[in-house]
């Protein structure tokens, strides 16, 4: 046990510690905290009034329970979604793990250890939408002293099944797929599982509000918990929280909270014993990547000889391919959104797209290219490429600069990495607007070159805050974009540079056709292209040789 | 020629290089020496175009490296002491970069790589990612690339820890034959065989000072009593 504490401890300490940050780093998460509590306001509001509403609709038929199971069932998939990637890269990816292995500790005690981290981050998900959740339910159904009692140890001991369930399965995994013989195989296909779960979700959802709204609903409804079973079906232990909680005052209550308190003790002794069996031997099978053996004959093919910025570009796209975590987080991400509506459109069947194409060909030319507009901003604002630009080389940086390489053609060929990969979103999108759409050519034409502007200014903005404050000093790939505001901060920008614009097109009566729109609109965005232009040459100066 | 005058490097609260000026005449290797944490990489720092320079001024062959930066840096070749180098590209990748940068024809790039690469014993791993390479490999990967675009002044910052026998010995053979050619040799380096082995010139730093420059002759000469270089070198960095 005293073991079990010290390894807890550094583990924690770790991870949470502030030294090596620099002041600037710990006011902006003090601006986070600050800015984050009108967030925190509006999503308890939300949910308070979800909640209500959800109630006084369904406590009539005795139906209230539902609430609390669908609320369960939420936060199970979001702790499972949440600790898929935790343990991963806590378990397995960290660049620790190594070090720990050697030091005498049984593997369960590492595990353990190991999993301080990925538990915090689920209590704070917890605190913030379980607590108030249950707090909000009591006080809609008027509950007693017993309920809050219990949510409380509800509220406890919820995180437990989901994380061990995960973190079972992923350990399972590792240690029998042939996938975690190779680290960065692996990585990327946690990458890609990532986001087929989102995609996945979003398709059971449709398809199941598709199937709801018949007759079968109100059958449901007269039937006091089919409800509740139907909806926590496959999640055991929302069921039984439910049925705790609606009923704290009865022997139901009282014993399936002792059943659910015997379960998270039994799935810690399990997770325990199986990580005693299988993580060693899962980790122990990472390793880097593949060797060969060179033959030459390629070589004159390799060393063909090429200009220094395409040379300097190609470098970059390169090491994002290559760099699992830069793959999925860069190039999946910024794909993510077009794929994601052209599946989303594909699956809504021909019906409701035709329709939606009619409703746009209906509008005014001018309002489709500000939707068309409007949409693309939010689309590019996800940048990552771009305010990972400078941070992605890490401690090999200084490289650029004892070779004979100007710093703005270094810039450059950053720049034109994260335009050349909006490019591709703008290229899917395209085809939606074109073929699924029925957008006409001159106004997809317009779009097309606003857009490839707004992909210009976003990729500067994004590349001016990364060499403002790049994170240089990582060890995993992952805290280039993990714990940094820098991804909010550029959107932050984006929607002032161009919601200004959009709001001034839309209001303003001048801007009545598209002739006087996308005049003013192309004359704004050259004018943006121009100063951000000017801005990052300076920056560049200033701040190039100042990075370590 | 590569000429230091009155060069000052501070740090946030710590001057590393102070008032430091050095001569460092054509044709020769020349030996760097001092105790961990003397300066001797963030002078060299400096001398590559990593640093600024915050005070005085580092002219190679001419060229001022704070006003001509990009021409200085063309005659420069340097080997760093870390191996941070661009992991994710493979070995015969990052060469092919390295040509593009310094502009090395194409006629010459195949037969130098093959050429370098075998005589360090990388060449078969040329196909094979950076990351995947052991420390010594990636110091000859670098060594190779500098090698590769022939440039006339060397600097290097402890080039031979992490090399095997028979890699050191190429490798010092190739700064022999570079500076008979009269060309400049830098190394820095904290192994006293080697400078006594190799060195035409040393230059010994401690507290980002020099305190002794001149030829081997000189430096016994001048101090008679030392009859090995250990004690002397020993001697020379223990105040201060
Ligand atoms: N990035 C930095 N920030 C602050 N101080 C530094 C930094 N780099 C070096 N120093 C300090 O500058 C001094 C000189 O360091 P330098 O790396 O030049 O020494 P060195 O002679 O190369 O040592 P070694 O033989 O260990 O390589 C040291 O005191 C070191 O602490
Ligand atoms: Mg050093």
């Amino acid at each position: 046990m005293g073991k079990m504490w010290t390894i807890l401890k550094i583990m924690v300490k770790m991870q949470l510690s502030m030294a090596g940050k620099s002041n600037s780093e710990k006011a902006g998460y003090g601006f986070l905290f600050v800015f984050m509590i009108p967030f925190g306001i509006l999503i308890l509001y939300t949910l308070n009034t979800m909640i209500g509403t959800l109630y006084t609709n369904l406590s009539p038929t005795g139906n209230e329970n539902v609430i609390l199971g669908l609320l369960f069932v939420f936060i199970t998939f979001i702790f499972i979604f949440v600790s898929l990637s935790t343990v991963l890269s806590s378990f397995y990816f960290a660049e620790d793990v190594e070090s720990f292995i050697a030091l005498p500790f049984h593997p369960y005690q590492i595990v353990i250890g190991k999993s301080a981290i990925p538990f915090l981050s689920l209590y704070g998900i917890n605190t913030i939408l379980l607590l108030p959740s249950l707090v909000f339910y009591g006080i809609h159904s008027e509950s007693g002293l017993l309920y809050y009692l219990f949510a409380i140890i509800i509220w406890l001991i919820t995180p437990v099944l989901p994380f061990v369930a995960t973190a079972i399965v992923v350990m399972f995994i590792m240690r029998f797929a042939n996938i975690s013989k190779n680290k960065d195989r692996t990585k990327v296909i946690v990458g890609l599982l990532g986001f087929a779960f989102a995609i996945g979700i979003n398709v059971l959802l449709r398809l199941d509000s598709e199937g709801s709204n018949g007759a079968g609903m109100t059958e449901l409804i007269t039937e006091q918990n089919a409800l509740l079973s139907l909806v926590t079906k496959f999640f055991p232990n929302a069921y039984l929280s439910s049925i705790t909680l609606t009923d704290p005052n009865s022997i139901t209550g009282l014993s399936f909270l002792l059943l659910l308190l015997g379960v998270a003790v039994l799935s810690i002794i399990l997770f325990m014993t199986v990580g005693q069996q299988w993580y060693f031997k899962g980790v122990l099978g990472l390793s880097g990547g593949k060797r060969s053996t060179f033959k030459g004959t390629d070589l004159t093919k390799q060393t063909k000889k090429k200009s220094l910025l395409y040379s300097l570009w190609q470098k970059e796209i390169k090491t994002i391919l290559r760099t699992p975590t830069f793959f999925t987080q860069i190039v999946v991400q910024s794909l993510f959104f077009p794929l994601f509506i052209v599946i989303i459109l594909l699956l809504e069947g021909n019906g409701s797209l035709s329709d939606m194409a009619t409703m746009i060909n209906g509008w005014a030319d001018k309002t489709k290219l500000l939707t068309l507009f409007a949409f693309t901003i939010i689309g590019l604002g996800i940048n990552p490429a771009s305010f990972s630009s400078i941070s992605r080389d890490g401690k090999s940086w200084f490289n650029h600069l004892y070779l004979p390489i100007t710093p703005n053609t270094v810039i450059m060929s950053k720049l034109l990495v994260s335009f050349f990969l909006n490019g591709l979103s703008l290229i899917i999108l395209s085809v939606v607007v074109l073929f699924f759409l029925n957008v006409p050519w001159g106004i997809w034409s317009l779009w097309f070159i606003a857009s490839l502007c707004v992909s210009w200014v976003t990729s500067i903005i994004g590349l001016l805050l990364d060499l403002y404050q790049p994170k240089m000093n990582w060890t995993d790939e992952r805290e280039v974009f993990k714990g940094r505001m820098i991804g909010l901060f550029a959107i932050g920008i984006d929607v002032i540079v161009f919601g200004v614009l959009l709001v001034i097109l839309w209001f303003a009566p001048i801007f009545s056709n598209t002739a006087s729109t996308s005049l003013f609109l192309f004359s704004y965005l050259l004018i943006c292209v121009g100063i951000g232009q000017w801005y990052l040459r300076k920056m560049t100066k200033d701040k190039y040789t100042s990075v370590i | 020629m590569i000429e230091l005058i009155n060069v000052t490097k501070n740090y946030p609260g710590k001057t590393a290089v102070q008032d430091l000026s050095l001569t460092i005449p054509d044709g020769k290797i020349f030996g760097f020496l001092g105790p961990n944490g003397a300066g001797k990489s963030t002078t060299i720092k400096m001398m590559t175009g990593i640093l600024p320079i915050d005070e005085g001024t580092i002219m190679v062959n001419g060229k001022d490296m704070k006003k001509d930066t990009l021409s200085a840096k063309r005659i420069i070749g340097y080997v760093p002491d870390r191996s941070d180098i661009f992991l994710r590209l493979k070995g015969i990748e990052y060469l092919n970069f390295i040509a593009d940068v310094y502009d090395v024809p194409k006629e010459v790039r195949e037969t130098k790589i093959t050429e370098l690469t075998k005589k360090f014993g990388i060449y078969e791993a040329l196909d094979d990612h950076i990351q995947t390479y052991s420390h010594g490999m990636k110091q000859k990967i670098v060594v190779s690339g500098v090698l590769l675009h022939d440039p006339d002044i060397w600097i290097l910052d402890e080039p031979l820890t992490g090399l095997d026998p028979k890699s050191s010995y190429t490798l010092k053979e190739m700064m022999r034959e570079h500076a008979n050619k009269g060309k400049i040799v830098f190394f820095s380096t904290h192994v006293l065989e080697v400078v006594e082995q190799l060195c035409d010139e040393v230059a010994i730093i401690n507290h980002g000072q020099i305190q002794f420059q001149g030829n081997m002759a000189d430096m016994k000469q001048q101090y008679q009593e030392n009859d090995n270089l250990e004690r002397l070198f020993l001697e020379l960095t223990q105040n201060g």
